[in-house]
């Protein structure tokens, strides 16, 4: 009897000094990993994807481009937070923003924090620039559109908090910034169940 | 020949025999010191936690933070404790204004307690050796909600309303899970017990709505141009102040805090904090009966811990803005809510301490009876480590969140622009001034929402 107590106590103040030790494995970041089940690349990754062949193939592209002759100007606004985690939402419409710009078929403006730099960098240019590289002022091209959307979640919990189920939707909307006609509205949503482990060595 | 044989047997039996003690009591010894040893550090841990809650009190943050980094050196907090440290830091950075840094320990926390929800094995096994201590803290459930609470204020001083707001939705989850999970909890109790001779109830716990998240998420709501939800936020709010009302004495009527709603006339949020954590305190059982054969004793002592609110001094509390005064509304007891959330664990923690100490007692009475047999004078010192043992590893798990504040009080104004010195009154029942804390505020013509921000602890 006495030797299992001291086997018991041994091996549980072993296991107490175990400690995991790093490991650096480097991947491929089109790979799916789900460790927390929170909010992670691979969904911003999954929404980016959806939502760019979604607004690059439906009908408002052609059908501005062929009324006016020329690709439709954009302009990425906010895309609000309105979940329960802290999601960086720029990590999916600078993705938009890529791929919008390597299309071709779509010109994109800069954001208005960006501009906000810009026209400091312009004015400044205005006083100390050469003539010659300086750049005019009131030449910035107009949005024809402007991109904002949300991310919403809803979290449900069993009872002993073991098995979470945790639902994401991200709406994203194209509105014509002179008639605030939404021209385009696309949706993902991302379902995912977590399981926790009740126990560990 | 035969007398020689049986001397010789004798002797080789008692030899035998009594390697066989020393063998004995040498394990016991080593396992004994071992123990006393892991007992040991809850001990430090706990004259740590009165010390920085001493420093954070007085509003000596300096000093608060100078001990965390001293804890650090000195390995007070362990791996276990980690929860623990994240929180105290949190708590202090915030209140020194360092915002940024603030959130990085609260997020540490809050991720910890999270992962702590898969418990050890070894640690359980540990723990029922020698005392709730070496388990990982895992955070009171009060504590991981309360948390949020100091991020969202953490996220409008950094100007990020959005994030703000992430913080009060969770901060309202976790306390309708929480409820949910009380009530579960108790329903289990009752439908294990055959006896039906205990109440399981979940009696008066009743924490489904925290009136500090729907206050701050109401104002941000409204302030973000979200009428419709913040009216959500606002009739929520008075469930949960009608909740509250249940639990203390005092009731803050939602009449008064009608303004919240109407954005435009405010462009500052007032947040006080009076009080302090509820205390752990120890209290110890013990249990002695003799032996029928007159040989030998059972000891068993058990410690659990309780909770105690502390008494502040702070009835009410204004601000003196432009020679104007400014009552702040009782939002939240966070203290009483603490309390009563602790009630509904009080089952689980009690049962544990029983179980644990009457397997240290019937472990080393077994072992003394067993030695008596051999030698009766080493018995009764095996006895005696017995009880030394229990006495110094016996010890209820007192750990908390020290700097956490007892009670929040709100209110919005409006204030033209410039620079506005404000004082922060804390007044006693009697209406007299207990302490007051001096700022200034600059509002500009543009500013949606300024913050200001008081503690006193006392």
């Amino acid at each position: 009897m006495k030797y299992l107590i001291y086997t018991c106590l041994l091996v549980g103040f072993l296991f107490t000094g175990c400690r995991p030790s790093n490991e650096v494995t480097r991947m491929n970041p089109g790979e799916t990993t789900d460790l927390s089940g929170r909010w992670n690349d691979t969904d911003a990754r999954l929404v980016s994807e959806e939502m760019i062949s979604d607004a690059l193939t439906n009908p408002w592209l052609n059908r501005f481009s062929r009324d006016h002759g020329q690709p439709p100007v954009v302009i990425v606004g906010n895309v609000h937070n309105e979940s329960m985690e802290h999601i960086d939402t720029e990590v999916i419409t600078k993705e938009m923003e890529r791929a919008f710009v390597n299309s071709g078929s779509v010109n994109l403006v800069a954001s208005s924090d960006e501009r906000r730099q810009i026209r400091e960098e312009r004015s400044d240019q205005q006083q100390f620039a050469s003539v010659e590289t300086m750049k005019e002022m009131a030449k910035e091209l107009g949005a024809d559109f402007m991109l904002i959307g949300n991310i919403n979640s809803i979290v449900d919990e069993t009872v002993d908090r073991r098995t979470l189920a945790v639902f994401y939707t991200v709406n994203m909307e194209l509105i014509n910034v002179e008639t605030n006609q939404k021209v385009w509205i696309g949706n993902k949503k991302i379902k995912k169940l977590i399981e926790r482990k009740n126990y560990r060595g | 020949m035969n007398i020689a044989k049986f001397n010789g047997d004798s002797f080789t039996s008692l030899m035998a025999s009594k390697l066989r003690l020393h063998n004995f009591l040498y394990h016991s010894i080593c396992l004994a010191a071992l123990l006393l040893l892991s007992g040991c550090h809850a001990y430090i841990l706990d004259d740590a936690q009165q010390d920085l809650r001493s420093s954070f009190t007085a509003g000596d943050y300096e000093r608060s933070t100078q001990l965390l980094e001293k804890f650090k050196s000195d390995d007070v907090y362990k791996g276990k404790d980690a929860v623990l440290k994240n929180l105290e830091s949190g708590m202090v950075h915030h209140f020194a204004g360092n915002y940024d840094s603030s959130n990085v320990f609260f997020d540490k926390s809050e991720k910890q307690i999270d992962d702590a929800y898969t418990k050890s094995i070894s640690r359980g096994l540990a723990s029922l050796l020698v005392n709730d201590n070496t388990l990982v803290y895992d955070g009171e459930p009060y504590e991981d909600v309360y948390l949020n609470a100091f991020k969202s204020l953490n996220y409008v001083q950094l100007g990020d309303w959005e994030a703000a707001l992430v913080e009060t939705r969770r901060m309202a989850f976790k306390m309708e899970q929480l409820d949910i999970r009380i009530k579960g909890l108790a329903e289990a109790f009752a439908q294990k017990d055959t006896t039906g001779k205990v109440d399981w109830s979940s009696g008066e716990v009743n924490i489904q709505n925290s009136a500090f998240s729907h206050y701050l998420a109401a104002v941000l709501y409204a302030k973000t141009g979200k009428p419709d939800d913040a009216r959500i936020e606002f009739e929520k709010l008075g469930t949960a102040l009608q909740e509250q009302s249940r639990l203390t004495e005092r009731e803050t009527s939602l009449k008064e805090l009608e303004r919240i709603r109407e954005p435009q006339n405010y462009n500052v949020l007032i947040s006080a904090f009076s009080g302090q954590a509820p205390i752990k305190q120890q209290e110890d059982f013990r249990l002695w009966l003799d032996a029928e054969d007159g040989e030998g004793s059972f000891y068993v002592k058990f410690s659990i811990p309780t909770i105690h609110l502390y008494p502040s001094r702070v009835y009410s509390i204004r601000a003196k803005i432009d020679e104007t005064y400014i009552p702040l509304h009782l939002i939240e007891e966070m203290d009483v809510v603490s309390k009563e959330v602790y009630k509904a664990k009080k089952p689980v923690i009690y049962a544990r301490s029983l179980l644990r100490a009457t397997v240290k007692a019937t472990g080393s009475t077994l072992i003394a009876s067993s030695v008596r047999k051999e030698n009766k004078g080493l018995g009764l010192l095996v006895d005696i480590l017995g009880i030394i043992g229990q006495e110094a590893t016996e010890k209820a798990d007192l750990r908390g969140w020290q700097t956490m504040p007892g009670k929040a009080w709100m209110n919005v104004i409006e204030l033209p622009p410039g620079n506005h010195p404000i004082e922060i009154q804390y007044l006693s029942r009697t209406g007299r001034v207990l302490f007051t804390e001096h700022q200034s505020i600059t509002v500009e013509e543009n500013t949606a929402l300024e913050l200001v921000e008081s503690i006193y602890s006392q």
